[in-house]
């Protein structure tokens, strides 16, 4: 089921690239009609169909995919939690399919395309989390010993989560409205990197546990990518727009790349934030946790 | 007897749409260009191959087209302000095409509540995005060559912007207006105006790139012809 669920990951991972590309490229609209396309399961892929159809494909391939998750761990799974985490994934991807319909038929209303950006990387983190859940790693649960008092980077990475959400959203802003508020999303940006790398140092002080530093190693080094690529994207899409200084493959380029990477840096913190807690927990317990075994 | 007759419908006609044909005047003018005309753009026309077919030598953007006489085609000249009457809308639709994935016409006047007829000449598949303020955006599929459709905008406007989503050079702007009172500036930057009734007026004229400009105009008396002389600079 752990490669399954690894599977669901990398099939939105791809989805949120696909979403990415037919806002990138203006697409949004290129198909009127919603769930078919121009009456078809499948239409001529001209223009900016491609990215569009490409996309609603995708996401119907993840909807069928989350829904054979959920009921795998709704049948399989034996900690209740993990099967509600499965039937939330489930609920997400459906109103995020309702969400992408409204978008269409009603000509990207900005409030309803921000939702949708924000709810994919929510919904990208839920299919992470329940990777994580269900691998081996997790279900093992090896107590190890912290150097130090791990409470701080439990603190330190509860708010790196809640910064780099608000830093989606404030992107998703960004994105679907033109630039509105791009002076307070990159004032956020410096602020999240800053923090990112306190983390890091926190994790590293606390800890030599390499379950522990190699995402936060990982997310260290996606938030400054994830920084240039930003800078990056202002740069071709704001203060060189309509100079036509910039070839059109480099605007799409940069936006998408820098909103899928968002999508890994706030999976990446997810992750690394259940390993502390979890780590954190049998620490305190003393002992492993039972766990009962998968089927 | 049947003289008469057609004498009195046109009377009720011309009657019923307001326009006071006895003291009507003409406004007609022409556009010029002063400066260098810009290089026309290539259009990468290579996401339809379709498109690419109808135009094996390329195609260029239609944003600036500046006459061989140094006048600009594809401006919008109406009365902007001083009309005063209602003037219902004609039952006959204006036409507009998607031929040889462009639009025809590019700039066109339309009044309120007058149908829009939408073609689709092509043997590929366009759409139609309306972006109204004032009236119901609409975006509308049209996947069939020789497919039709009707719409209307409710409200003035000056101007809406329509746009293909499948095919981002494609784009045209409607000029929606309460009276008919409008023209569109042809392969000579000219335009014309008819059946204006005497009154103090203002002139605008719209382009795509190079904005707007007015001018006062007074019609005196009937049957007056005014010549108006606009100039944009490149």
């Amino acid at each position: 089921m752990h490669r399954y669920c690894q599977a669901v990951a990398a099939a939105t991972f791809l989805l949120i690239i696909a979403g990415g590309l037919v806002t990138s490229t203006g697409s949004g609209l290129a198909v009127p009609d919603w769930p078919l396309s121009y009456g078809q399961f499948f239409p001529p892929m001209i223009g900016g169909i491609r990215f569009e159809h490409t996309h609603r494909v995708i996401a119907g391939t993840v909807g069928i995919l989350t829904l054979i998750l959920s009921i795998w761990l709704f049948r399989r799974e034996q900690r209740g939690w993990v099967k509600r985490l499965g039937l939330a994934a489930l609920a997400a991807v459906v109103v995020q399919a309702v969400l992408g319909g409204i978008t269409v038929l009603y000509f990207l209303p900005d409030i309803v395309s921000v939702t949708h950006a924000c709810l994919a990387q929510t919904f990208f983190g839920l299919t992470v989390a329940i990777a994580l859940v269900t691998s081996k790693g997790w279900r093992e649960d090896l107590p190890y010993e912290f150097d130090r008092d791990p409470s701080s980077l439990r603190q330190i990475l509860i708010a790196t989560d809640v910064f780099l959400y608000l830093q989606l959203i404030l992107g998703a802003v960004v994105r679907h409205t033109e630039g509105l508020g791009i002076a307070f999303h990159i004032v956020v940006a410096l602020l999240v990197l800053l923090h990112v790398l306190i983390t890091l140092q926190t994790a590293s002080r606390i800890t030599g546990e390499k379950k522990i530093l190699r995402p936060a190693l990982s997310l260290g080094l996606l938030v400054t990518i994830q920084f240039f690529l930003g800078l990056g994207a202002f740069i071709v899409k704001i203060v060189l727009k309509n100079t036509g200084a910039v070839p059109y493959p480099a605007t799409v380029f940069f936006a998408t790349a820098h909103q899928a990477t968002g999508a890994l840096v706030l999976a990446t913190a997810l992750l690394l934030t259940m390993r502390v807690f979890r780590r954190l927990a049998s620490r305190n317990c003393g002992a492993p946790v039972a766990v009962p075994s998968e089927s | 007897m049947k003289t008469m007759l057609a004498l009195g419908v046109a009377f009720a006609l011309i009657f019923t749409a307001g326009l006071p044909a006895a003291d009507a005047a003409t406004l007609a003018g022409k556009v010029a260009f002063e400066g260098t005309a810009p290089v026309a753009e290539k259009m990468a026309m290579d996401a339809d191959p379709t498109c690419q077919m109808l135009h094996p030598d390329g195609a260029v953007a239609d944003d600036v087209i500046v006459n061989s006489n140094g006048t600009l085609k594809n401006v919008f000249v109406y009365v902007k302000e001083g009309v005063t009457g209602t003037f219902p809308a004609p039952t006959d639709a204006v036409q507009f095409d998607q031929h040889g994935c462009q639009y025809t016409p590019k700039v066109f006047g339309i009044q309120v509540n007058q149908p829009l007829e939408i073609i689709n000449s092509d043997n590929t598949l366009h759409n139609v995005h309306a972006l109204p303020q004032n009236s119901k955006e609409f975006n509308l599929g049209m996947p069939i060559q020789g497919m039709k459709l009707k719409k209307t905008f409710t409200s003035p406007e000056v101007m809406v912007k329509i746009k293909c989503e499948v095919h981002p050079w494609m784009s045209a702007y409607a000029g929606v207006l309460e009276h008919p009172f409008y023209g569109v500036t042809n392969e000579e930057g000219a335009f014309e105006i008819k059946n204006l009734p005497p009154g103090n007026y203002v002139v605008e004229t719209w382009h795509e790139k190079y904005g707007a400009q007015t001018q006062n105009v007074t019609i005196a008396g009937a049957d007056e012809a005014k010549e108006l002389a606009f100039s944009y600079k490149g």
